[in-house]
C-alpha cells in the first residue's frame, strides 16, 4: 500500500501538498466561570505524530476538539497550515476526527457509514460505494461492509471509524483516547498499526490519551497536561529522560523527586541539602547559595544494597525500609520509606535483586550517581498544579 | 484579527426555535390563563373579554346545585375515583413491572394486551364494558365499571413508566443486598423502593390525573351520576355563563396542585439523596 | 434475575403479574370481544338485542354514504393534526435536546410542556372559546388594529378549530416519545456528521430524523388513535357542524341499538389497528429495538 494509492479521484488535491502544521497562539477555552485550558501555545509539526498525555480532565480532549472546530476558544487562535481556522467548519479544517466512542451512525450499514462523507459532498451512488468499498479493503474490513455497525467487535468498529475519518483524505489526524476501548491484546496491535498507517500517510496525528506509555510508543511529539495547561511539550525521549517539572516527572512514572537547598555552588558539583539531610551531588549548574532545587533520579539508575554501617554523612545515598516489592518481570520494584515525604522507588533489575533478595521490613540503602541527577525547573511544591480549574471537561 | 472570526456565537436556528418554542407555550398556556382570567367576570356574565367589575360571584354560583347542576356532587366521586385508580394503578403496575424483568411463558401476550388497551379507542372499550355488565345483570357505577375503565388506560401507562425505570435498575444491587445478607422482603424494602420511589411518584401522577380528567372512557361507564369532566360536558351545552370558566379554574387548581405535590416530592427526594441524608 | 427461575420464584413472578392480567381481561379484552359479538346481534325494535349471527349492520353501515363521508373527514383530520403535530414535536424536542446547553433549563421546559398534559383536557378546549370567538381576543385584536372589518368567523366552531384543540390537545403525545429517542442520541454522532461536512440540515435529515423513527412512529400512534376515537372535541368545537368516525356509535347508542354501535366500534377498531400496523411496518421496531 502506497502513499499514492490513498489518494482516491474525488479528492484529488494532495493531503502532502497542503501542510498539517498545527498551531495554537494563546489559547484559552472557558466553559462558565472556570477555564478547561489556558494560556495554551502549542506547535504540531506537519506529519507529526503527537499524543497529548494527562490524567482525565486536564484539557487535553478540549484541546482536540478545538483542532477539530466542535469546540471554539473563548480565546486565542488556532491555525492549520496557513489557515486560522477559529469559526470555520470543520469540514473546510482538512481536519478528520476519530471519536472516543467511534460515533459510527447505528442506522447505516458499514459501507455507509464510510460512504457518508462522499453522500455529504453529492458523490454519486456508484461512485462512492466503490470508493468506501476500497476504503473498507484497507482495512481488511470489505468482507462486512454490509452489517451494522451493532454486530461488530469494537476492533472491527475502531477500523471502520479510521476507514470513515481517511475518506477525507486529512491532512491532519485527530484521535479522541482511540484504544481505551479495546482489552489490552487489541491495544497492543492497534497501537502498533496506528503508528505505521502514520508513516505510511505522512498526515500530522494529534492523539489524545492518558496512558503514559502509549503516548511514549507512538509519539514524535508528547505534550504533557496538568489541569488545563501544558507542562512539557518535547519528544518522548526528553519527557521521560528530563522532564522539566515536578509533575512531569511524577506523572509519567519511572522517577523520584528529591529537594533540597543549595549548600555547595559554584564551579564545582552542586550539592544540595534536603529537609532530612539527605546530600544530593548534581553536575554543576547556576545556583545561588540557599536556592531551593527540585531534582528527579531515575528508578532504574539507583544502586540497591542491604543497609550497612555507612557513615552519615554519605553524598547521594538514601535509607530506609522495604514497604512493598513487585515483580515485574525483568526487574523488581521496590518501594522504600525514607522516613518522610513520598516513598522512594528503586526498579531493580531481577538478576541483581535475587542474589539476595530483600524483603517487606528489611532496611536498605540506595545509592545514585551524580550524573544521573535530573534537575527540574521548577520547584517541588507537592501540588499536582494550580488549582484554578474544576474537574467537569 | 481573530475578531472578524466567530467565537461560538449561536446559530440562527436557535433563536428560530426558540421563537417557535416561545410561541408554542403560549399556545399552551395562553386559552387556559384567559379562562382563569374570565373566571372572575362580574355580574355583566359576559363570557369574553374585558374584564368587568372582577368578582368570586361565578364560584359561588357553581357550588349551586339548582343553577348549574350537580358540581359538588361530580368533586365528591371524582376525586375518590381518582384516588382509587392511582393506588391501585401503583400497586399494580410496580408489581407488574417486577415481574417483567424475569423471562416467563406469557410475558409477551400480557405486554401486547397492555399496549392494545392503550391504543383502543376509549369509546370501544366504553361501550364494551357498558355492554358486558348489562350481560352480567350488573348497573355500571363510578366505583365498579368506572373504576375498570379508567384502569384499562391507566395501568398500560404504568407499566411503560415502570419498564423505563426499572430498565435502569440493575440486578447487581439486589444481589449486593442478598450477599450482605438481607432477606428478599428486606432486599425490596430498603434497596429496590427508594431507588424507584420517583418512579413510583411519576406512575401515581399518572394514575390520578388519567381518570380525574378521563372523559371517552368514564362516558358510558359511570352509571347515572356523572364524573366531574362529563358534568363539564353537560354543562357546556346548558350553561352560558362564567360559572363555566369557573369551573375550569377550579379543576385546573386541583390539577396544579397535584402536579406540585408530585413534582415536589420527587425534587424534596432527589435533594435528600444527592445530600446523602 | 437468575437466569434459570426455580419453580417457586416462577410461581412468584405469575402472582406478580396477576392482577395486571386480571384487569386488563376483565376490563378490556372481555368487553372488546363482546362488542364484536354484539355486533353480529340484531336490534328489533320496542324488544332490543336480540341474539343472532347477522352481518347486517356491517351491511348497513358500509353501503351507507355517511359512514365514509364521515370516515374521510375523521381521516383528513387525522392527517392533518399528524402532520403539525409531527413538525411542533420534532422541532419543540430538537429544540430541547440540542440547542439548549443547560440540561436543567431544558428539562424544566420539557415540563413547562407536559404540565398541560395533566389538566383537564375538556377545560382547555372549551378555553378557546373566549379566544377564538366572535368577540375573542383574536377577532377583537384584528379588528382593534384594523386588518379586518367583521369577525372572522372561521376562527371557532369550523374545520379550523377542531384542528386548533386537536393540535393543542395532542401535540405532546409527540413531543415526548421523539424526545425520549433524541435525548438518547450519541452528541458525537453529530460532530462525526459534521466533520464529514454534513450541513444542519444534513443533521438532521441524515442522523436525527433516522435515530428518532421508533419515538416518532410512537407518537404518529397515539395521535392517530387519539383523533380517531374522538368524539367530543369535533362536536364541541365544531360546534355540531362536523361529524366523526364515532359519531355513528353515538347516534345508535342514542337509540339504544347496541348491534350496530358494536358494529360500528369494530370498524373503528379494525382501520385503527391497520394503521397501527402500517405505522410500525414502517419503522421496523424488532430491528429497532435490538440495536
Amino acid at each position: 500500500m502506497n502513499k499514492a494509492a490513498m489518494n482516491n479521484p474525488a479528492s484529488a488535491a494532495s493531503a502532502a501538498q497542503e501542510s498539517g502544521e498545527i498551531r495554537l497562539v494563546n489559547v484559552a477555552k472557558q466553559f462558565g466561570n472556570s477555564y478547561a485550558v489556558r494560556d495554551i501555545n502549542l506547535t504540531i509539526p506537519h506529519g507529526s505524530y503527537c499524543c497529548l498525555l494527562g490524567p482525565s480532565g486536564c484539557g487535553k480532549t478540549t484541546i482536540l476538539r478545538m483542532i477539530a472546530g466542535h469546540e471554539t476558544p473563548t480565546s486565542g487562535e488556532v491555525w492549520i497550515g496557513d489557515q486560522m481556522v477559529v469559526g470555520k467548519p470543520p469540514v473546510e479544517r482538512g481536519t478528520a476526527m476519530m471519536f472516543q466512542s467511534y460515533a459510527l451512525f447505528p442506522h447505516l450499514s458499514i459501507l455507509d457509514n464510510v460512504a457518508f462523507y462522499l453522500k455529504m459532498r453529492n458523490v454519486g451512488k456508484e461512485e462512492r460505494r466503490s470508493q468506501a468499498e476500497e476504503m473498507l479493503r484497507r482495512v481488511q474490513l470489505h468482507h462486512l461492509k454490509d452489517r451494522m455497525p451493532a454486530q461488530l467487535s469494537g476492533g472491527q468498529q475502531q477500523r471502520v471509524a479510521l476507514a470513515r475519518s481517511l475518506i477525507t483524505n486529512p491532512k491532519v489526524l485527530l484521535l479522541d483516547e482511540p484504544l481505551s476501548a479495546l482489552d489490552e491484546f487489541l491495544r497492543l496491535r492497534m497501537r502498533g498499526e496506528l503508528k505505521s498507517l502514520q508513516d505510511e500517510l505522512g498526515i500530522t496525528f494529534v492523539h489524545v490519551t492518558h496512558t503514559q506509555p502509549e503516548a511514549i510508543a507512538l509519539a514524535d511529539m508528547v505534550v504533557v497536561m496538568d489541569t488545563g495547561r501544558i507542562d512539557q511539550a518535547d519528544t518522548a525521549n526528553m519527557i521521560f529522560d528530563r522532564p522539566k517539572t515536578p509533575y512531569v516527572a511524577r506523572f509519567m512514572g519511572g522517577q523520584n523527586v528529591l529537594t533540597g537547598k543549595v549548600v555547595r555552588a559554584g564551579n564545582e558539583p552542586m550539592r544540595l541539602k534536603s529537609a532530612s539531610g539527605v546530600i544530593i551531588e548534581t553536575v554543576p549548574a547556576s545556583f545561588n547559595m540557599g536556592d531551593n532545587v527540585s531534582v528527579s533520579i531515575r528508578r532504574d539508575r539507583i544502586g540497591f544494597a542491604r543497609k550497612s554501617q555507612a557513615s552519615t554523612e554519605a553524598i547521594n545515598e538514601l535509607s530506609g525500609t522495604i514497604i512493598a516489592t513487585e515483580y515485574q518481570g525483568s526487574y523488581v520494584k521496590v518501594t522504600v520509606d525514607v522516613g518522610d515525604g513520598e516513598p522512594f522507588v528503586a526498579n531493580v533489575s531481577d538478576d541483581i535483586y535475587f542474589r539476595d533478595p530483600a524483603d517487606v521490613g528489611d532496611a536498605v540503602t540506595m545509592s545514585w550517581k551524580p550524573e544521573n541527577v535530573h534537575i527540574l525547573n521548577k520547584v517541588d511544591t507537592g501540588e499536582a498544579g494550580a488549582s484554578f480549574l474544576d474537574d467537569s471537561h | 484579527m481573530s475578531a472578524s472570526h466567530s467565537y461560538g456565537s449561536r446559530p440562527w436556528t436557535f433563536y428560530a426555535l426558540a421563537l417557535l418554542f416561545t410561541l408554542f407555550v403560549i399556545f399552551l398556556y395562553g386559552p387556559m390563563i384567559a379562562v382563569l382570567i374570565l373566571s372572575f367576570q362580574g355580574p355583566s356574565a359576559s363570557l369574553v373579554f374585558p374584564l368587568r367589575d372582577p368578582s368570586l360571584m361565578w364560584f359561588d354560583e357553581l357550588f349551586n346545585p339548582r343553577r348549574v347542576g350537580d358540581v359538588s356532587g361530580a368533586f365528591g366521586r371524582s376525586l375518590p375515583l381518582a384516588l382509587i385508580v392511582m393506588v391501585l394503578t401503583v400497586l399494580i403496575s410496580v408489581t407488574a413491572g417486577f415481574a417483567f424483568r424475569r423471562r416467563f411463558k406469557g410475558a409477551t401476550a400480557i405486554f401486547y394486551m397492555a399496549i392494545a388497551s392503550l391504543i383502543v379507542p376509549g369509546l370501544v372499550l366504553s361501550i364494551g364494558i357498558l355492554v358486558t355488565f348489562r350481560y352480567l345483570g350488573l348497573s355500571a357505577n363510578w366505583y365498579t365499571s368506572g373504576l375498570g375503565a379508567h384502569l384499562s388506560w391507566a395501568l398500560p401507562f404504568g407499566l411503560l413508566i415502570m419498564f423505563a425505570i426499572l430498565g435502569r435498575l440493575s440486578p447487581s444491587y439486589e444481589e449486593a443486598a442478598y450477599d450482605l445478607g438481607a432477606s428478599k422482603w428486606r432486599t425490596v424494602k430498603d434497596v429496590v423502593v427508594p431507588i424507584v420511589f420517583p418512579g413510583m411518584i411519576a406512575v401515581a401522577l399518572f394514575g390520578f390525573t388519567l381518570s380525574y380528567d378521563e372523559f371517552p372512557r368514564s362516558w358510558l361507564t359511570v352509571g347515572t351520576k356523572n364524573t366531574l369532566p362529563l358534568e363539564i360536558w353537560t354543562m357546556t351545552t346548558n350553561v352560558t355563563s362564567p360559572a363555566l370558566y369557573a369551573l375550569g379554574t377550579v379543576t385546573t387548581v386541583v390539577s396544579f396542585i397535584v402536579i406540585a405535590i408530585a413534582l415536589g416530592s420527587i425534587v424534596i427526594i432527589q435533594r435528600k439523596r444527592s445530600r446523602g441524608k | 434475575m437468575s437466569p434459570t427461575p426455580t419453580r417457586k420464584s416462577l410461581l412468584t413472578t405469575y402472582l406478580q403479574v396477576a392482577p395486571l392480567t386480571l384487569v386488563l381481561i376483565c376490563f378490556f379484552v372481555v368487553p372488546v370481544a363482546l362488542v364484536v359479538v354484539v355486533s353480529f346481534f340484531r336490534y328489533q325494535m320496542l324488544v332490543g338485542i336480540v341474539p343472532d349471527f347477522t352481518i347486517r349492520n356491517y351491511v348497513d353501515l358500509l353501503t351507507n354514504p355517511t359512514t365514509w363521508s364521515l370516515y374521510i373527514s375523521t381521516l383528513k383530520f387525522t392527517l392533518i393534526v399528524l402532520v403539525i403535530t409531527f413538525v411542533l414535536g420534532f422541532w419543540i424536542a430538537y429544540f430541547l435536546v440540542f440547542h439548549v446547553r443547560n440540561l436543567l433549563v431544558a428539562i424544566g421546559l420539557f415540563l413547562l410542556c407536559t404540565v398541560p398534559f395533566w389538566t383537564s383536557n375538556i377545560i382547555r378546549m372549551i378555553s378557546w372559546r373566549p379566544v377564538l370567538g366572535k368577540e375573542g381576543l383574536i377577532n377583537n385584536a384584528l379588528i382593534n388594529t384594523g386588518i379586518i372589518d367583521s369577525p372572522l368567523q372561521w376562527l371557532l366552531y369550523s374545520d379550523f378549530s377542531v384542528v386548533v384543540a386537536y393540535v393543542h390537545l395532542f401535540t405532546l403525545f409527540m413531543i415526548v416519545p421523539i424526545f425520549n429517542s433524541m435525548s438518547r442520541i450519541d452528541k458525537s454522532l453529530l460532530e462525526a456528521a459534521i466533520d464529514a461536512g454534513a450541513t444542519r440540515w444534513g443533521v438532521v435529515w441524515n442522523v436525527v430524523l433516522p435515530l428518532c423513527k421508533t419515538g416518532i412512529a410512537l407518537g404518529a400512534l397515539f395521535v392517530v388513535t387519539l383523533v380517531m376515537g374522538d368524539f367530543f372535541v369535533v362536536s364541541v368545537m365544531s360546534g355540531g357542524l362536523s361529524g366523526s368516525a364515532t359519531s355513528g356509535i353515538f347516534n345508535d347508542l342514542q337509540f339504544l341499538n347496541y348491534p350496530r354501535a358494536a358494529a360500528s366500534a369494530v370498524i373503528l377498531l379494525i382501520v385503527v389497528l391497520m394503521i397501527a400496523t402500517a405505522i410500525f411496518r414502517l419503522v421496523d421496531v424488532r430491528k429497532e429495538l435490538a440495536r
